[in-house]
């Protein structure tokens, strides 16, 4: 006598076997018995006790979030030495369109000020609110954007005054949003109380 | 394993800015149901322990991306489930290991008949005791697991087949199925 297969008894329990298993099932005590027997084996696997981890591993973990972090400053910090550099450079070659370059070097000076603050602000041992670091996350991703919009229209070739004036404009843009993080992280930041 | 871990909004809001204690406060809560899975498609405590380090390494790096949509098990289950093939798959290339056999120095004869059932599951290949356990404990459909793996659905529904029928024996069940 035929009997069902693994693969039958599988379908069997997905609800997907084929007529013939289907029936024979019905009549054989043994593929029945099969049948309960992997169940039982699938009910089994599922009670088998946790296994926990034998050592704790979030030291190295919280390790290199901090590497991270650091490198991550290191990066913006140097980032924006070279772009003021690069500003210093852009406005002793060109004499012309003084008001321009006069509000450029100011949101740029702004920036770096606020940089300054952000990086003194250590939050390690804060606390946040879930609205706050929420807030934060928004601000920051959008820094980026405006980073990566800078480094882009950096890198452009073109010498028009418009150039120079979306600079201002983004500059600008960006030391409102430095300036609304640095809020959040001083007003709505606390000390755990450790 | 089941898990009905209900992590606060806030807390995950809280990780996404960065905060150290938020992340620690995931680390804590996951840390278990990650290793044991990833303990389970594993043969090898040791590299169960490198995958927990580097899943939680990389929930670390992508919680921005993590946008809510879905439990936030199944997104770091997701990742654990990722890094512990990867690791399977090198160790298959590094020792050439065949899908169904017995592990190195543990041949079949020797496999007493009373085994439990947690012993008899160590004796199944890295790839099967995964496709097992993604199936039959997790709740993964075969579709999922196929393309966790790379790999056909009718191989996942092969390997599941093979490694039933393994247990089955290994387990001194009988009958002719």
């Amino acid at each position: 006598m035929m009997h069902c297969t693994m693969d039958d008894l599988l379908a069997l329990r997905a609800g997907e076997a084929s007529v013939w298993a289907r029936g024979h099932v019905e009549t054989c005590a043994t593929c029945r018995a099969e049948l309960d027997a992997l169940y039982q084996r699938v009910a089994q696997l599922k009670a088998l006790p946790v296994l926990r981890p034998p050592r704790d591993r979030w030291p190295v973990v919280r390790d290199a979030v901090r590497a991270g972090r650091a490198r991550r400053r290191r990066t913006w910090g140097a980032w924006s030495l070279a772009a003021a550099a690069a500003l210093a450079a852009l406005l002793l070659l060109r004499p012309s369109g003084n008001g321009l370059h006069a509000e450029l070097t100011q949101a740029k000076q702004q920036s770096a000020t606020l940089e300054d603050q952000l990086q003194r602000y250590d939050l390690r041992g804060r606390v946040l609110t879930g609205r706050a670091a929420a807030l934060m996350a928004e601000l920051e991703d959008r820094i980026a954007v405006i980073d990566g919009d800078l480094t882009r229209r950096g890198r452009g070739t073109t010498d028009a005054p418009a150039r120079d004036a979306e600079l201002v404009k983004l500059w600008q843009q960006r030391v409102d949003l430095m300036r609304e993080l640095v809020n959040v992280r001083v007003t709505r930041a606390r000390y755990v109380g450790l | 394993m089941t898990v009905a871990l209900a992590v606060p909004d806030v807390l995950v809001a809280r990780a996404q800015a960065g905060d150290e204690e938020a992340l620690g406060a995931l680390y804590r809560a996951f840390e278990t149901p990650v290793y044991n899975l990833v303990r389970r498609m594993l043969r090898n405590a040791e590299d169960a322990e490198d995958v927990l380090q580097e899943t939680f390494l990389e929930v670390v790096r992508s919680i921005r991306q993590y946008r809510g949509d879905g439990h936030l098990w199944g997104w770091i289950r997701r990742i654990a489930a990722t890094k512990a093939l990867m690791r399977i798959r090198r160790d298959q290339i590094r020792a050439a290991d065949s899908l169904d056999e017995d592990p190195p120095g543990r041949p079949a004869t020797h496999v007493a008949a009373n085994l439990d059932l947690e012993r008899a599951f160590e004796h199944l290949s890295a790839t099967s005791r995964s496709v097992v356990w993604l199936h039959d404990v997790e709740g993964y459909t075969h579709e999922e697991i196929a393309e966790l793996m790379g790999k056909s659905v009718s191989f996942s529904k092969s390997q599941l087949a093979r490694a039933h029928a393994r247990l089955r024996r290994v387990l001194g069940a009988g009958g002719q199925a």
